[in-house]
């Protein structure tokens, strides 16, 4: 079964991220949904994972422990769920 | 494109000292922990 781990994500360009300390805020134009995301690991994977071929290595590369990529993964599926990230239909790097 | 909405300062402080207790927590770490959904609709001034 593909998982969201092994799937390919960008963030949506309806979406803007602006820093904060406690990691970031995500605005939906499109839907109005606000949103915060509460690691700064999160965002660096939340920015990186169109420049991956799936979420895991981007969690990789974000330096995320595998102990924790469970709740990466439900994190990643609930901002899918809000079009925060969208499916890449390609599969591949959106570079 | 229009510029994001600020978050309030409370909402801000908030923020921060939820995310202080979690670091106490963080082998337990869960989704609520990663994410949190915002409504706009309490937030003066946001747009």
């Amino acid at each position: 079964m593909t998982t969201t781990l092994d799937q390919a994500w960008t963030l949506s360009p309806s979406v803007a991220l602006r820093p904060e300390p406690f990691g970031a805020l995500a605005y939906h134009f499109g839907n109005r949904k606000l949103i915060f995301l509460r690691r700064h690991e999160l965002v660096a994977v939340v920015r990186a994972l169109g420049e991956h071929p799936d979420a895991r290595s981007a969690l990789v590369a974000a330096g995320v422990p595998q102990a924790h990529h469970h709740a990466y993964a439900m994190a990643l599926a609930g901002l899918a769920a809000r079009d925060v990230i969208r499916r890449r239909p390609d599969g591949g790097e959106n570079l | 494109m229009d510029a994001a909405p600020a978050a309030t300062e409370t909402d801000v402080a908030l923020c921060e000292d939820d995310l202080a207790e979690d670091d106490t927590a963080d082998e337990d770490l869960t989704m609520e922990d990663l994410i949190e959904e915002v409504s706009i609709d309490g937030m003066c001034g946001v747009y």
